[in-house]
């Protein structure tokens, strides 16, 4: 099957801000993928060059095996839930199925129908006139309705309260459970992510810091703590991702795809959140410049 | 895309069609009147023999229907500004602000074609709206335009005939252009409304004189020509230049008037004709006006061995629907050029 998403070298710039750098990617199919940074890591621009909203800068992206976006057969294929979940605040919640019935042959009338019946939804009422929550449920509803084959999500969760975020997670597992649609969404923690996701991307001040399978990135990375020592003299095969001294202990953060060899140290497995919280912030030491030019898109 | 165009622009289109009709049925109810009374003012004419009995009564009619005249003619030339702030300026802008466009750009259609739909229904509806209004705004006026004999008048020109069409199609390409620039609905409205206001001018007042060139008559200054005249003018000073206005053929569209000439083809001097004009005043003001309608005939057969001249600049009265169609053909290619720019743009927005 072809990869979900295939990044070579790909590059992202606003007039002088480079939003993403050198990214390489491949997503292999049939995963939910959390790509998860900090805001202005260059997530959404990620998310937008994917659906074919942007055209790269540099590198080259292919989605499902095409071009992104530009034509009818790909744009039905991949579905795109932007940030803050935008509804036309005029329209009814029927007149939402109406405008996704009218603008994709694939478009799931039932589907969609019984979503908004779930959601205990009146079809009438104007869509600026629902809560976040709804207004997030119903874009997602019209992403979903159109069958795509691909569902991007942008922060889809950030702006609900934490049950509106456990509700909408429930309703995007459901509603692509059955087609075996893969997901990407983004987010800025992966406390909101970690339920639902097998397939990580961690992207750090416009770079991809981390990607691959969670249960491969949790089985190979690992948090030894020692006497103090230097990080050169870890054995070999140990790539060190952070190193933290106190006067007598030294802890380090380190990733082996080969069992980790038996020292005298003593080793523990890291969580989701340490593992994701221990790239950004060496990310953040590596490069404190990026920081104040970190602009939330 | 078509059901989506529709449901978007359904209540401007409600709008708009009570505004038109309101319109119509207020130009309707005043223009029969108007038909009604200019001809019955006619029989009174004909069936009196005093001319100038004829002509008080259609002054009083123009008189009468002036304000309302003025006031769609200025609905008329607004039409088109309106079209491009309400109808154009949001129609990309308006997507951008509320970030819908991230929503309806990415259903199984591609910009191009919803930029499309929405550009031909709307421009459609824009340019039927202006044809639709100016219609009723040329039949309305057609008894006050036979009276004014002025179909060149800047607001007569337009408000009358083709050209609103081409201006609505215009404003509303270029309210749609700076929304899709601007990405803000109201800066896009200001500037939709700023930069129509100023090709209009341009076009009224440099281009329109000059896409055609005028006509230009060398007129002698004696008493047959001296009767016709409208004006006549010496400067305070005795080295001063004297202007005389002399009338276009009628139904043209009179474009300058040049300071009488001598046969050398040079601007005279006020000095030269201070003899003619102290006669002439020495006359007084009951000898003036004792020569009925041609006041300056004696200064004419009194200037006429100066060998004096003035050009006379005109656009023909037959080059009306000529200059009506070229001016609707140019917005209509600036209209199509900003729409040919916003395909290209629309396609690497982000």
């Amino acid at each position: 099957m072809t990869a979900i998403l295939e990044a070579h070298a790909l590059g992202m710039r606003y007039g002088r801000r480079q939003a993403l750098t050198d990214c390489t990617l491949n997503i292999p199919p049939g995963h939910v993928v959390g790509l998860v940074g900090p805001n202005g890591a260059g997530k959404s621009t990620l998310l937008k060059l994917a659906c074919g909203l942007l055209s790269p800068s540099s590198g080259s992206i292919r989605v499902l095996g095409n071009a992104p976006g530009s034509r009818p057969e790909q744009l039905a294929r991949v579905g795109f839930l932007a940030q803050d979940a935008p509804v036309y605040p005029q329209l009814s919640v029927a007149d939402h199925l109406r405008l996704g019935a009218h603008l994709n042959p694939r478009w799931d009338q039932d589907f969609a129908e019984r979503r908004v019946a779930q959601l205990d939804l009146d079809p009438a009422q104007k869509a600026g006139k629902l809560s976040g929550g709804q207004r997030a449920q119903l874009a997602l509803t019209v992403a979903a309705g159109k069958r795509p084959e691909l569902l991007l999500l942008d922060e889809p969760v950030a702006s609900l309260d934490p049950l509106a975020r456990r509700e909408f997670l429930k309703h995007l597992m459901e509603s692509v459970a059955d087609n075996d649609t893969s997901v990407v969404l983004s987010s800025h923690l992966i406390s909101d992510l970690e339920r639902v996701c097998d397939y990580l991307i961690v992207l750090v001040s416009s770079r991809v810091r981390l990607a691959g399978e969670v249960d491969q990135i949790t089985a190979a990375h690992h948090r030894i703590v020692c006497t103090r020592r230097d990080p050169d003299t870890l054995p070999a095969g140990l790539e060190v991702v952070s190193a933290e001294h106190t006067d007598r202990q030294s802890t380090f953060v380190v990733r082996t795809d080969a069992p980790l060899p038996v020292g005298d140290w003593a080793a523990e497995s890291l969580s989701m959140e340490d593992l994701v919280l221990t790239y950004m912030e060496t990310a953040a030491t590596v490069r404190p410049a990026r920081q104040d030019s970190e602009v939330t898109r | 895309m078509i059901w989506l165009t529709w449901r978007q622009f359904r209540t401007q289109t409600l709008v708009a069609a009570a505004l038109l009709a309101a319109a119509a049925v207020y130009l309707l109810i005043t223009g029969t009147q108007l038909r009604h009374s200019y001809s019955a003012d006619l029989i009174t004419c004909h069936s009196s023999s005093a001319e100038y009995t004829c002509a008080g009564l259609l002054n009083g009619l123009e008189s009468d229907y002036n304000g309302t005249l003025d006031l769609f003619e200025l609905l008329v030339l607004a039409a088109p500004g309106l079209v491009g702030i309400f109808w154009g300026a949001p129609l990309i802008a308006g997507e951008l602000e509320r970030g819908t466009h991230y929503m309806t750009w990415n259903q199984s259609v591609t910009r191009t074609r919803w930029l499309a739909v929405k550009l031909t229904a709307i421009a459609l509806a824009s340019i039927a709206a202006a044809g639709i209004i100016s219609l009723l705004m040329t039949w309305w006026a057609s008894p006050l335009d036979t009276m004014s004999g002025n179909r060149f008048g800047t607001q007569a020109f337009n408000a009358r005939n083709v050209v609103p069409l081409g201006y609505a199609a215009f404003a509303f390409a270029l309210g749609v252009t700076l929304g899709l620039l601007l990405r803000r609905t109201l800066p896009a409205m200001a500037a939709t409304l700023a930069i129509f206001i100023a090709v209009q001018l341009v076009v009224t007042v440099l281009v329109r004189p000059n896409v055609m060139p005028a006509i230009v008559t060398t007129v002698p200054i004696n008493q047959t020509t001296m009767s016709q005249a409208l004006r006549f003018d010496r400067a305070r000073e005795v080295t001063g230049p004297v202007t005389i206005d002399l009338p276009a053929p009628p139904g043209s569209w009179n474009l300058s008037q040049t300071p009488a000439l001598n046969s050398a083809g040079q601007p005279i001097q006020t000095s030269e004709i201070l003899t003619c004009w102290n006669q002439m005043i020495s006359r007084g003001p009951v000898a003036i006006k004792g020569s009925g309608n041609a006041p300056f005939a004696p200064l004419g057969a009194c200037l006429a061995p100066l060998n004096l001249h003035v050009n006379v600049t005109y656009q023909p009265a037959d080059r009306y629907w000529p200059l009506q169609w070229i001016e609707t053909a140019l917005y209509a290619v600036l209209a199509a050029l900003l729409a040919a720019f916003c395909f290209r743009r629309i396609r690497r927005l982000g």
